[in-house]
């Protein structure tokens, strides 16, 4: 690990705040801060969705699959609910599993592929899941139906005591504590995949296998690496929002908006960084809500709009919109010769 | 791959009959080579002659080659690039191919950090190369991208440097670079044989390659069709016709 200490503290440092943050929510805002409890997760939730899909893209491979393991992670726990007495929370590393040995399956097979052959690989795979899971029996998966999957948690109301949206409160406080461990989670693999030499293979594999195979590393593993920690991870977070929405349905946990917001939030905030993906999230989560309260009708088209201007005029996203601005500021004036590692 | 000791005499590399091609693009027409170990050898040719094609099949970086690639009595045929690596083979790319967005330091440890026995000794080949290039030393935490070329010639060849190599393939080196710079990568190719490493050097400048070369080979349509010692060739009136112009 190199240069590490500076991406312990800022974790530890986003834990705080996280930690932190219900109770002055609930301080400041009364009965708003169950909305925003609830906003902070959907926040948190597009960062790991991003992050998680940005450690695959790392290694050159452009997934469309990420919706599918999403999908299997959100899947494994309403099955693991409905079918077995075992608690529920033990859905979470089950549908991290689950995702993770499907996309060891799938990794192992689509190795060879490249680019846009990869994309369609992946996307094809996310369609054929959906149908097998919609195929499976019934009493099992739930049909084109889904199933309900119970809560991770169980507010206890105690009259005379709490106030009716308290309850409320309570269960988004519980989940926006999962989200932020699953969050923190995923950022510390990020920065592990950063700061040791997974960083150099990565990044050989994306932009020269030839140059990986020299200095040692074997490309298929490295692929196949990246592609189980990013599905892993977001298996979890399917699991997580399983529980936190109720139900699973084929069509809805499988939706491809799910692969859509995975890969445009990295390119928004940044590929290939651990900031970007995060800083991306927050931003473009913000800027969802503030257009849905603008305009209640139509919001989408103002959103489109932000992207299609963004990918305009920042072509490597908010963090190289940063560093371009800071270079310009500290007028050092050498920008980095070569874009191997610009936005593919 | 623990081999046996190589005895005395041994050749670095010994390549009989060898073809190799991209698909059905055949490059290499059967190819006989052989690399005394400790010298330095230079492949020349013109562009498209399977200069590179060369080296990349020695590294195993092409597939389906036929014939035999024997380095150090090791039989390297088949073998994956990661295992070749590992018996003792550095390779540096054409065109560098370094990690712009990662410091210098980085750019070295990448050479080293997959191969177990390159990562123990990462101090002290580090200094070595800090040795050989010290204007690396003095960028050690800068961007490989903001060096100039010249500084990402000699990186690259430190990276390759970082897995301790017993024999070095090296790829046009004097690409885009200004003659000064040419010189002191030369030199430097020059510095790092008298440690006892043994160079294969493929190049278009064939003046100053052929200058250094103890055993200089002419690579024509993926044929080799002339041999001998540098200075040799350096005299030669067909290659002089041919590669200098005079």
């Amino acid at each position: 690990m190199r240069r590490a200490l500076p991406d312990v503290l800022w974790t530890l440092a986003l834990a705080i705040v996280a930690a932190l943050a219900p109770t002055l929510l609930k301080a400041g805002f009364d009965q708003a801060s169950v909305s925003y409890l609830s906003l902070a997760s959907n926040a948190m939730s597009l960062g790991i969705l991003a992050l998680s899909w940005d450690l695959l893209a790392r290694t050159g491979q452009l997934s469309l699959a990420h919706a599918a393991f999403y999908g299997a992670g959100a899947y494994a726990a309403a099955v693991l609910a409905n079918a077995t007495g075992v608690p529920i929370v033990l859905a979470l590393p089950l549908g991290g599993l689950v995702a993770g040995l499907l996309a060891l399956g799938l990794g192992s097979v689509t190795l060879r592929l490249k680019g846009i052959y990869f994309a369609i690989a992946t996307l094809a795979f996310t369609e054929v899941l959906k149908a097998v899971v919609q195929e499976l029996p019934t009493g099992l998966a739930g049909g084109a139906a889904g199933l309900n999957v119970p809560p991770l948690f169980r507010p206890h109301f105690v009259p005379g005591q709490m106030q009716r949206w308290e309850i409320a409160f309570q269960r988004n406080e519980a989940y926006f504590y999962v989200y932020a461990a699953l969050l923190v989670l995923t950022i510390a693999v990020s920065i592990v995949v950063q700061r040791t030499r997974l960083r150099a293979a990565f990044t050989a594999v994306r932009t020269n296998e030839a140059v990986a195979a020299v200095m040692g590393v074997r490309p298929a593993r490295a692929k196949l690496l990246a592609f189980v920690l990013s599905s892993a991870l977001v298996g979890m977070l399917g699991a997580l929002e399983a529980m936190r929405l109720g139900s699973v349905i084929p069509d809805g946990t499988f939706a491809i908006s799910t692969t859509v917001f995975a890969l445009v939030t990295p390119i928004f905030g940044g590929l290939y960084t651990t900031l970007g993906p995060i800083l991306g999230a927050g931003v473009l989560s913000a800027v969802e809500e503030t257009l849905k309260r603008t305009f209640a009708e139509g919001y989408l088209i103002g959103y489109g709009v932000v992207l299609v201007a963004s990918i305009l005029f920042m072509p490597r996203g908010l963090v190289g919109l940063a560093t371009r601005l800071r270079r310009r500021r500290g007028g050092s004036g050498t920008p980095a010769a070569g874009d191997a590692e610009g936005p593919a | 791959m623990s081999a046996t000791a190589p005895t005395a005499g041994t050749p670095a590399l010994e390549i009989h009959g060898l073809e190799a091609g991209y698909g059905k693009i055949q490059v290499l027409w059967g190819i006989d080579l052989t690399v005394e170990a400790g010298s330095f050898v230079t492949v020349i040719g013109a562009n498209g002659t399977g200069k590179t094609t060369l080296l990349r099949a020695v590294s195993g970086l092409v597939r389906g080659v036929h014939g035999s690639i024997r380095a150090f009595g090791q039989d390297l045929h088949g073998h994956s690039p990661a295992r070749i690596v590992r018996a003792g083979i550095g390779h540096v790319p054409e065109g560098r191919q370094l990690f712009p967005l990662m410091t210098v330091a980085e750019n070295l440890a990448s050479g080293a950090d997959y191969l177990p026995g390159a990562a123990r000794e990462i101090t002290r080949s580090r200094a070595t190369v800090f040795e050989l290039f010290p204007r690396l030393a003095e960028r050690q935490l800068q961007l490989a991208g903001t060096l100039s070329g010249g500084e990402q010639q000699m990186l690259a060849i430190g990276r390759a440097l970082m897995s301790r190599p017993r024999l070095l393939l090296v790829d046009e080196p004097s690409l885009g670079l200004a003659p000064s710079l040419t010189k002191a990568v030369f030199r430097a190719l020059a510095e790092i044989n008298r440690a006892g490493v043994t160079v294969v050097l493929v190049e278009q400048n064939v003046q100053r390659s052929l200058a250094l070369a103890d055993r200089a080979f002419v690579l024509e349509n993926g044929r080799i069709v002339k041999q001998g010692r540098g200075s040799e060739l350096l005299d030669d009136p067909a290659v002089r016709e041919a590669y200098l112009s005079l």
